[in-house]
């Protein structure tokens, strides 16, 4: 009696499980990092509502199964076998940083489990092996396309460097400073702050001293907003190149007297893009949350987009069939311009470059010159 | 110029945070480290409070006074049922408190950092080769004059007096007839007020409020009591402003060699080398 009641059981499980494709998702909820977790798991969560209001995929609907990793990597490892081996997920994103991706990833990888990494940059991630994908742009490429915004748009000749003294902002810096010098710019300047820096002013003195064309600062939104602000207060007008990480409603928000205004970005998220999938995500992020979608949103919206396509080209939910779609996706719905993902599991994409005007990001320049935008060159 | 008004704005928020935890571990010996809890509690009330009523002088006094009773609550609900305990009992509470707490704001406010947007009315001040900004003014009045006011009621008041004298000993204290509990209870509220005042001027001074506001605030003003010799108040205002100094004159003259948490550490370490009990030893102790 017992044995029967224990494979109706299975039986019924199994039956309710038929219905739908379980797609794991790690977030930093708490600790520093839980407001782009936040803003991650609402992308994704936003991405299952697109892919599932479109039909699903194989007919099933897609689910999502999230945690709170803590911005933690002690965190994200253990969640990496609760994910697989737990809650038997096919694919998985990472909506966190680089430190507890880096260290999920190789779990990832020997558990043979695709993962899609929406908006860590660390060069090392995508290195542990052939299951392990980045959709955002990495830095090396960001960094690259900063300097010909900065030497061929603006037409800067000396140029100050600001870097955030992080994997980020050095990884950033290092591919823009080489790339400015190859296209004729000087670094007149160059000064590395810790992340949680909030004074920027003695620094910001010494580089209106120097006079440069235009100011490189790596950072993320809540120093650089002290960065443009502090700028401002001691009459430094020069053009201050961004990043991503300056991607946040939070950046306009948080600089005082709208300094934010003129400070130009490069980003993966075009806000003026006119497809019906950017003007969609825009416009439902914000009834949905009740705030402007950010970079990190429309990042982790894309991994997921990515994996629900690779599962339908795979037609199956096998892992390895995953993996091998994932290397011939292209054409999606993405938000953020993702094309298709190199050999070494990278993203390829326009870079856009956002300028702040009237408190709002606007579409400034686009970089599209393969020799650029393609990781690996 | 530039450099003196920096540092004196960033001494002037380690000194009003630091007040609370000396007057506390001076009369209690208890190391309050939920003290920055209490200090983003603060800028958290005064943000919302400024919101709801749009009057900042009556969000910061509202903030202030329910964040002293909050300070008042921690005390009479937590610590006081471990006093006969440990020292490492109200420790390891307050550590638990403070990361309690900040999961509490987030879950009440919400993970995201706010900007606190205040605009006084008041102009710049410009000169030659400096500029002392409206949020610089706000800070640096508000603390003179908290500072003087301080100092009026610890000398000029029998309060003032009965605090001392419990710091000096409580037992003592008590059997001469003070009041303990009341002395204790204000010392918390006096405490938690200035630490609500220092989290909404950084609050305004960042234009930014979040839950973990407080993680630097719980090292630093450890050191600063550290230097301070251990619940001398006027150590630790020196002590507040030797260590924005001492930041701020680094990074003018060899840039950000070290972040500058390290340096705040690097001071306490050599003080400890060779001072091991702070710059301004109390001189009853």
């Amino acid at each position: 009696m017992r044995r029967l009641l224990a494979v109706l059981l299975v039986v019924a499980v199994s039956l309710a499980m038929a219905g739908v494709i379980k797609i794991g998702l790690f977030v930093p909820l708490s600790g520093i990092g839980a407001d782009d977790g936040e803003s991650a798991l609402h992308g994704a969560m936003l991405a299952v509502k697109y892919v599932n209001d479109h039909g699903g995929v194989l007919g099933k609907k897609l689910e999502l199964v999230y945690y709170d990793d803590q911005t933690d990597p002690k965190q994200s490892v253990s969640l990496a076998y609760k994910l697989v081996q737990k809650d038997g997920v096919v694919a998985v994103v990472s909506g966190s940083y680089s430190g507890p991706t880096r260290a999920a990833a190789g779990i990832y990888q020997r558990l043979k489990t695709p993962m899609v990494s929406a908006y860590a940059v660390h060069p090392d991630i995508t290195k542990a092996g052939e299951y392990i994908f980045r959709v955002g742009t990495l830095a090396t490429v960001q960094g690259r396309a900063g300097a010909h915004l900065a030497v061929e748009k603006l037409k800067a000749k000396r140029i100050a460097l600001l870097v955030m003294d992080n994997d980020f902002g050095v990884s950033l810096a290092n591919a823009f400073k080489a790339e400015a010098k190859k296209l004729g710019a000087e670094i007149v300047f160059e000064e590395k702050f810790a992340v949680g820096e909030k004074d920027f002013r003695t620094i910001l003195e010494k580089v209106k001293k120097l006079d440069p064309d235009v100011i490189y600062a790596t950072g993320y939104y809540f120093n650089a907003s002290k960065i443009v602000t502090q700028a401002k207060e001691l009459g430094i007008y020069q053009t201050i190149i961004g990043q991503e990480g300056y991607d946040s409603p939070l950046f306009i928000e948080l600089s005082k007297n709208h300094a934010a205004n003129g400070t130009v970005i490069t980003t993966d998220l075009d806000r003026d893009s006119e497809r019906p999938v950017v003007q969609w995500f825009m416009k439902e992020y914000e009834k949905e949350f009740g705030r402007p979608a950010d970079m990190v949103a429309a990042s982790a919206f894309d991994a997921v987009m990515i994996l629900a396509k690779a599962i339908e080209i795979a037609g199956s939910t096998s892992k390895s069939a995953i993996k091998d779609a994932l290397y011939k996706v292209s054409g999606i719905d993405s938000v953020t311009g993702f094309k298709h993902f190199t050999k070494d599991r990278e993203a390829v994409r326009e870079v856009v470059c956002q300028v702040i005007v009237g408190d709002r990001f606007h579409r400034f320049w686009v970089i599209d010159d393969p020799e650029i935008v393609t990781p690996g060159k | 110029m530039q450099i003196v008004i920096n540092a004196l704005v960033l001494g002037s928020v380690y000194v009003l945070i630091s007040i609370g935890l000396t007057l506390i571990y001076g009369i209690l010996r208890i190391l309050h480290i939920a003290h920055a809890g209490i200090y983003t509690l603060g800028a958290f009330l005064g943000l919302t409070f400024y919101a709801l009523t749009g009057n900042f002088w009556l969000a910061l006094i509202l903030s202030m006074v329910l964040t002293g009773i909050a300070g008042v609550g921690v005390y009479s609900y937590i610590y006081r049922r471990v006093l006969s305990k440990e020292r490492i009992v109200p420790l390891v509470i307050s550590i638990g408190l403070f990361i309690a707490m900040q999961d509490l704001y987030r879950l009440i406010w919400g993970a995201y950092k706010k900007p606190f947007a205040l605009d006084l009315g008041i102009n710049d001040i410009k000169g030659k080769g400096f500029v002392i900004t409206q949020h610089q003014i706000l800070i640096l009045s508000l603390t003179g004059i908290s500072l003087i006011l301080l100092y009026l009621l610890m000398n000029k008041t029998k309060l003032g007096k009965a605090m001392k004298a419990c710091a000096d000993d409580l037992v003592m204290a008590g059997a001469l007839g003070i009041n303990v509990e009341r002395v204790v209870s204000f010392a918390f509220f006096l405490g938690s007020a200035l630490a609500a005042l220092a989290g909404v001027l950084i609050g305004v001074y960042e234009n930014n409020v979040y839950p973990t506001m407080g993680d630097e605030v719980s090292y630093k003003a450890f050191v600063v009591i550290v230097l301070g010799g251990f619940g001398s108040l006027s150590g630790a205002v020196v002590a507040g402003f030797i260590l924005s100094f001492a930041e701020t004159l680094l990074v003018a003259w060899k840039g950000f060699l070290l972040p500058r948490d390290a340096i705040a550490f690097l001071v306490m370490i050599l003080v400890l080398m060779f001072k091991p009990e702070g710059l301004f030893r109390r001189a009853s102790t």
